[in-house]
């Protein structure tokens, strides 16, 4: 009896103290999300920040290239899907696109930072080429705020620094990327910001470092088709189909859609930093100097690593070049723009071939005929519009600049409304045609088309202006 | 032959004679009330036996007993009576009136059940009765225009999808305003949105209020936020929903069969273009059949309940189906325990069409002319464009598939006759799982893929699961003194939710097969919330001379969704209830002939919204990407999150005349939410994601009135009516600093939160008519409140003998409205009504004259007109009754636009978020319905 009780009052006291609690206890709750602690100081945190960083700038450039794009003469929006105001440049501070281009742009530079203060320090395993492109990344974002806004805060509610500014960052962070370990698109970002600061000499010297490590590279945004981020400028240009919400300007029509299905994995990535822009700078550069014959090889150069580039074949039958009303838009191979054949495809008969990383119509026979003069001038630029269609940088080489979001001017102190940076900048003369830049007359019956200005050549006309044209 | 027959009916006659041994006899009577009419459906069992009747329409019964056995005759509001059998076959019984019985209990908001009359705050009651006479399957529309001070507003008229519910105005930027709702003191699922997770099909969502089961419910208590709620603390700002279900009565078993068939016809009334109709709308025919029984005996009752129902909607492609079952018992274990327990059970399967903001909605599509304006066809392009649509329509394959189990145990245990425990421990377990096959077939039709294309097809399935256990145990202590009552309730709640949600997507694959198996590429997203809520309640209720009331109490509040550096949240209430004309002096002069109730209240009390769960906390996020990882900052965590706080005071009045034949409650409120939970948006330079901060206060005014007029009272015949009105100022009184943030709808055309504004107001920019008849652009123009500041709904009832007619009605006014198809048709070009061409050729875009697109959101709206008639027992002994009842649904509308201002799907955020309603837009109405239905009682 004795044992009986104690074993009943052993049992009873282990059932008191065991883990039977849990069973009762409900209030506890857990967070299945990373904390801190589980990325900053871990082994290999370094490399998946730095695909972290890869994938904001797919983030961003899917705010920046449909802004940048609608408000050149590249594209004009014909739906309703996408920004409904930059293709009359109705550059708003009230326009959320602005919001989140903005923050998109200065994630990358927090996520940069981050990286560069807290988390590749505390990573074992942090490496110089990782470090190098936490560096490039940082540049790569004060890159963005110099191209698309006038002013922009380089730190959290910080004063706004004018483009220029930004420019002579992304250079300091671009060489201390070259530093630590040297890349040819470091070298050609760095060539990038010297070119739109008009430092020539620093560009020129850029371009050769890149061109001299690699003469057709090419960097790319990847994007992830099936987790995301996809390419939203692909959706816009080609996965959204029948909707035509993008339209090119015709005389770009054998250009489009750059981006277009790859699978279902990854979508089609943006070519933003290659080795093609160099040879443009440089040519440019060399018209500058009046040198026509560097100026021609460059160009012949440019034209030679096009020819390496990657052409694909695709079914685009369910574009039809609608506005509104099917059809309406040039889109077959007889038609002449501007009295140019050749420009636009025939999309309904059988599969296009669309140069998806660079296309240009720009000939050798171009080249040989090319002067140092305006004509030459206009010439490059439409090569340069050719070349970098889809890729954000017309908007750059029109001067026009964003403005900063409405949330940024009430929350921030050292910002107040009409500050540099609050007001969009757009050339006068460019304001001067907005209302043209997409226009175009087309004839169905006679098959001839035309755009209502050439804004090349507006740009060349004004190519003492500081807002365009740089190294003039 | 004769030989066969008399084989086959010996054990007939054995079984008889058994039974004959106990000498029964026939004993019939009458039954009637104190004043000496007859009372029908009075209980009469016999004690001991299952064996029972109950009276006729006449009061009159007839039962076989022995006699020395025991009748015993109950009825709801009457003393039970009980009678020894004699001799006489005869027994006429009278019953007198039961004082404390008929006291109508609320349960709703109490810890323990306090007798209406007591009580500072109001409660909306729908009996059973008239949850019967309602064709409808789905909570929100049963409470629709039947509750008088609600508003409930059917988003879109496809199968399952939500309604935005409100009272008291819009009180919390960060949630739905959707109501607790509570089903025998269980907490269940009440998402009112698509979840986190959920397959976006452009608006229109399938709603957890969709499968609330329905069925056997005795009655539905609503309490509004404020005082009446400060005792379930946590969420319970937006008010409370409880669902009390059938449990069986002691007496006689009874069942009921009954068989709906019903037409849906699509509303026609709000379309711009009438070849939409002809496209795809079609009447579809829904069907239903339901079971229940009940009985019992003093000891044990039960109830059952069951129903299928089906309809294949107002178009070529909706279809429902709902499967439901729940039973009920009580049983009396012993002299002080008691047990209740309930069970249900919800299958709800239905489709969706694509809606509003997605290209591919055929809906929105056509409303929105984005392949033309169909009235401008010729007849053959329309016969393309139908064949078209119907071809799409066919390959449509959006499904949601629901079960849902509900539980709950309730177990009271008299101490002693004053001191009572009460243990409640329930839990409601949904699971729902939701596909969209986008299939290459479909993606051809819609000309997103080039024809012949067969790699691309796409499959979606959603799983989510959530489940809350709710427990909670309460002492309640009842004392009495010669001119004083107390009340005291002590007691603990506990319930914990938890929210799974999988994402699982498989693309690059073939037609024909729903197993993500067959998709060459296949990704998934998880999604958790889980909270978990404690607190600790007391109230007191003291009667003074059985006249004025006073209450008070309050909960002690805790909750896993609160930062670090937060305590518990002590929310106080206390009221007084004042019933004048229950002073005997009041009672034996005069006046009361005429004023029969004069009743003031008066409360102060505050209850919670809390923020979703895991808010609190900074996380870091870590995306595949490109099949690696990438880590990224995810939330930026807020250690000082707290639930708002939403204090409420209000005074009411209520006067009843003529024997409360004429009865009108009117009731002013205010309630302030404090720590008001906004999500501004972060500085777009601090590059972080926007946190949700306590920094708001929202203000809420208003008048609630309700006149209830039973206009003919004879012993035939009766009509009542009933009104309401009701009004809600809202105000933002404070945004902590933070800029105007948009919580629905676009940023250029939005529902905002800003200083000085109501909650939700709509905001963008409008085009100002200048002196020189230019155009002024004015962004950020402030163009209405979303929430009509004027609402209330309306009903007639008519009795005569066994017919019933009866009709309700809602309506509001004095809000705003985008006719967001509207603005699609004038960006295509098609129609430009009522803008100035001097507008339109500045080609300037839409979205910088949004002024243009925005109504007002007027409406009347008739929801029911029903009869019934009952046809006795005619068919006796087969049936004691059966019932004919005719309804129609949705049948008038009037509104201030050439729109329906509530189809507002695309206006409900995503799972937390804000439904402003302030966004008319591409999904039909809630389609017009013609139901007859046939019950049989046995």
């Amino acid at each position: 009896m004795k044992k009986i009780i104690i074993i009943c009052t052993a049992i009873f006291i282990f059932s008191c103290t065991g883990d039977f609690g849990d069973v009762t206890d409900f209030k506890d709750v857990e967070n299945p999300n990373l904390s801190e602690t589980s990325v900053v100081g871990q082994p290999n945190s370094a490399s998946i920040w730095l695909t972290g960083l890869e994938r904001q700038l797919a983030l961003v450039f899917n705010e920046t290239l449909v802004l940048s794009e609608l408000g050149s003469d590249n594209y004009v929006n014909t739906q309703t899907f996408f920004n409904q105001f930059m293709d009359g440049l109705e550059i708003q501070i009230t326009d959320p696109d602005m919001r989140d281009t903005q923050r998109q742009i200065q994630r990358l530079r927090e996520l940069a930072v981050f990286g560069i203060a807290e988390v590749g320090p505390g990573d074992p395993n942090y490496d110089a080429e990782t470090e190098a492109e936490f560096n490039f990344f940082e540049g790569f974002s004060y890159l963005l705020s110099g191209m698309y806004f006038s002013a922009l805060p380089q730190e959290p509610v910080g004063t706004p620094i004018p483009s220029a500014q930004h420019y002579q960052n992304a250079v300091v962070a671009f060489d201390a990327a070259i530093a630590i370990n040297a890349k040819a698109e470091y070298y050609l970002a760095k060539a990038r910001a010297n070119y739109y600061l008009g430092n020539k000499s620093e560009a020129i010297v850029a371009a050769n470092a890149a061109l001299a490590i690699d003469t057709a590279f090419d960097r790319t945004v990847l994007f992830d088709e099936s987790n995301g981020p996809s390419n939203t400028f692909e959706d816009a240009l080609y996965e959204r189909a029948t909707f035509d919400d993008l339209q090119p300007l015709p005389t770009l029509d054998f250009l489009d859609p750059k981006y277009s299905f790859l699978d279902p994995n990854e979508d089609a990535p943006v070519h933003y930093l290659k080795a093609e822009e160099a040879y443009l700078i440089l040519a440019e550069a060399a018209l500058s100097d009046n040198d026509i014959v560097a100026a021609r090889a460059n160009l012949t150069a440019l034209v030679n690593l096009v020819d390496t580039r990657e052409v694909r074949t695709i079914d685009d039958s369910i574009e039809q070049r609608s506005q509104v009303d099917e059809g309406s838009r040039p889109d077959n191979a007889d038609i002449i723009v501007n009295g140019r054949t050749g420009l636009v495809l025939d999309r309904q008969s059988g599969q296009v071939n669309i140069a998806s990383v660079s296309g240009t119509s720009l000939t050798t026979d171009d080249i040989a005929a090319m002067q140092d003069d305006d004509a030459g001038l206009s010439l490059l630029y439409r090569t340069r519009q050719e070349v970098f269609i889809a890729e954000g940088l017309r908007f750059v080489d029109m001067g026009v600049k964003l403005v900063i979001d409405e949330n940024e001017i009430l929350i921030n102190e050292n910002i107040n409304e009409g500050d540099l940076g609050t007001t969009p900048v757009i050339p006068s003369f460019i304001s001067a045609v907005v209302a043209d830049l997409d226009a175009i007359t087309y004839n169905i019956g006679t098959g001839v088309a035309s755009t209502s200005i050439n804004l090349n050549d507006i740009l060349v006309a004004n190519k003492s202006s500081d807002q365009v044209v740089p190294f003039e | 032959m004769k030989q066969k027959l008399t084989l086959m009916l010996t054990p007939i006659l054995v079984l008889f004679m058994t039974f004959s041994f106990a000498q029964e006899k026939k004993v019939t009577g009458v039954v009637t009330d104190q004043g000496g009419l007859p009372l029908p459906g009075v209980s009469v069992l016999v004690v001991g036996t299952t064996n029972g009747t109950q009276t006729d329409f006449d009061g009159n019964y007839t039962i076989n007993v022995s006699q020395g056995q025991t009748l015993r005759y109950s009825y709801l509001g009457q003393k039970t009576v009980s009678m020894v059998v004699g001799a006489s076959a005869k027994m006429d019984v009278q019953l007198q009136e039961d004082a404390e019985a008929l006291e109508e209990v609320i349960v709703t908001g109490q810890g323990s059940g306090i007798a209406r009359r007591k009580l500072s705050t109001t409660v909306d009651v729908l009996d059973a009765e008239d949850i019967d006479k309602l064709p409808a399957n789905q909570i929100d529309q049963l409470l629709q225009s039947t509750t008088p001070s609600a508003q409930i507003r059917l988003s879109s008229g496809q199968p399952g999808t939500a309604a935005i519910i409100r009272t008291r105005g819009p009180i919390s930027a960060a949630s739905s305003a959707t109501p607790v709702v509570i089903i025998d003191g269980v907490r269940v699922d009440n998402l009112n949105s698509n979840p986190q997770l959920g397959i976006a099909t452009g608006g229109a969502n399938v709603s957890a209020l969709a499968d609330i089961p329905v069925e056997s419910i005795e009655r539905i208590e609503y309490i509004k936020g404020g005082a009446a709620t400060t005792l379930y603390g946590a969420d319970a700002a937006n008010g409370i929903i409880q669902i009390i279900t059938k449990k069986g009565k002691d007496g006689k078993s009874a069942a009921f069969f009954e068989s709906n068939v019903g037409v849906i016809n699509a509303t026609k009334d709000f379309l711009k273009y009438d070849r939409t109709a002809d496209v795809i709308f079609q009447p579809g025919w829904s069907q239903q059949f339901r079971v229940g029984l009940s009985g019992g005996s003093e000891k044990f009752t039960y109830n059952f309940g069951g129903s299928l129902y089906k309809d294949d909607s107002y178009n070529d492609i909706n279809e429902q189906i709902r499967r439901t079952f729940t039973f009920g018992l009580t049983a009396k274990v012993t002299d002080k325990l008691r047990y209740q327990g309930s069970f249900s059970f919800v299958n709800f399967e239905s489709n969706l069409d694509y809606n509003a903001n997605t290209s591919f909605s055929r809906f929105s599509n056509l409303e929105g002319s984005a392949r033309g304006a169909t009235d401008e066809f010729t007849d053959a392009e329309f016969a393309e464009e139908t064949a078209r649509y119907q071809r799409i329509g066919k390959l449509v394959d959006i499904s949601s598939t629901t079960n849902r189990i509900t539980a709950s145990n309730k177990f009271i245990y008299d101490i002693d006759e004053n001191f009572q425990v009460n243990a409640t421990l329930g839990i409601d377990n949904r699971n729902t799982v939701q596909e969209e096959l986008l299939s290459n077939a479909l993606q051809v039709e819609l000309g997103s893929v080039a024809p012949g294309t067969t790699d691309q097809g796409e499959l979606t399935r959603v799983l989510r699961s959530a489940f809350t256990v709710t427990t909670d145990i309460n002492l309640t202590h009842k004392a009495y003194t010669d001119n004083l009552s107390f009340v005291s309730i002590l007691g603990g709640q506990f319930f914990r939710s938890s929210d799974r949600q999988n994402r699982l997507n498989g693309s690059g694959g073939v037609d024909g097969t729903r197993s993500l198996n067959n998709f060459s590429e296949q990704t998934f997203s998880d999604f958790v919330l889980e909270n978990s809520n404690y607190g600790l309640y007391f109230l007191e209720n003291v009667g003074i001379y059985d006249v004025a009331f006073l209450e008070f109490g309050g909960r002690l509040d805790k909750n896993t969704i609160s930062g670090a550096n937060t305590d518990p949240l002590l929310l106080p209430k206390i009221g007084l209830t004042y019933n004048l004309s229950d002073h005997d002096f009041y009672i034996n002069s005069g006046i009361s002939d005429v004023v029969s109730t004069i009743k003031l209240r008066a409360n102060y009390g505050e209850a919670t919204n809390f923020a979703q769960p895991f808010d609190q906390d900074k996380t870091f996020a870590q995306n595949p990407f490109l099949g690696g990882p990438s880590f990224t900052f995810d939330n930026q965590g807020n250690e000082d999150l707290v639930s708002e706080r939403v204090k409420t005071t209000e005074f009411g009045l209520e006067l009843g005349f003529f024997s409360n034949r004429l009865y009108l409650s009117g009731t002013r409120y205010m309630g302030i939410t404090e720590d008001a939970l906004f999500t501004p948006q972060d500085p777009p330079s601090s590059g972080q994601a926007n946190q949700i901060q306590n920094i708001g206060e929202v203000e809420n005014k208003g008048y609630e009135f309700a006149l209830n007029a039973t206009l003919i009272q004879k012993e035939k015949q009766n009509l009542s009516i009933n009104l309401s009105y009701n009004t809600n100022e809202n105000l933002v009184t404070d945004s902590g600093g933070a800029p105007p943030f948009v919580v629905g709808g676009f940023t250029v055309l939005g529902s905002v939160v800003e200083e000085g504004q109501s909650l939700g107001y709509l905001r963008g920019t409008a085009a100002i008519l200048q002196d020189d008849g230019t155009y002024a652009f004015e962004a950020n123009t402030a163009l209405g409140d979303t929430f009509a500041p004027n609402f209330g709904s309306m009903g007639l009832n008519y009795t005569y003998g066994d017919f019933n007619f009866y009709a309700t009605a809602d309506y509001q006014f004095g809000g705003k409205i985008t006719d967001l198809s509207f603005l699609l048709r004038h960006l295509r070009g098609t129609d430009d009504t009522g803008i100035p061409q001097e507008l339109i050729d500045l080609g300037t875009s839409p979205f910088n004259y949004v002024n243009y697109f925005v109504f007002d959101n007027d409406f009347l709206k008739v929801r029911n007109i029903g009869a019934s008639y009952n046809f006795g027992d005619i068919a006796k002994p087969l049936f004691s009754n059966i019932r004919l009842g005719v309804t129609v649904t949705n049948p008038f509308n009037w509104t201030a636009g050439t729109f329906d201002p509530e189809t507002t799907g695309s206006g409900i955020s995503a799972q937390n978020g804000f439904a402003s309603g302030g966004f008319a837009y591409g999904t039909e109405s809630a389609p017009r319905t013609y139901i007859a239905s046939l019950r049989f009682e046995f």
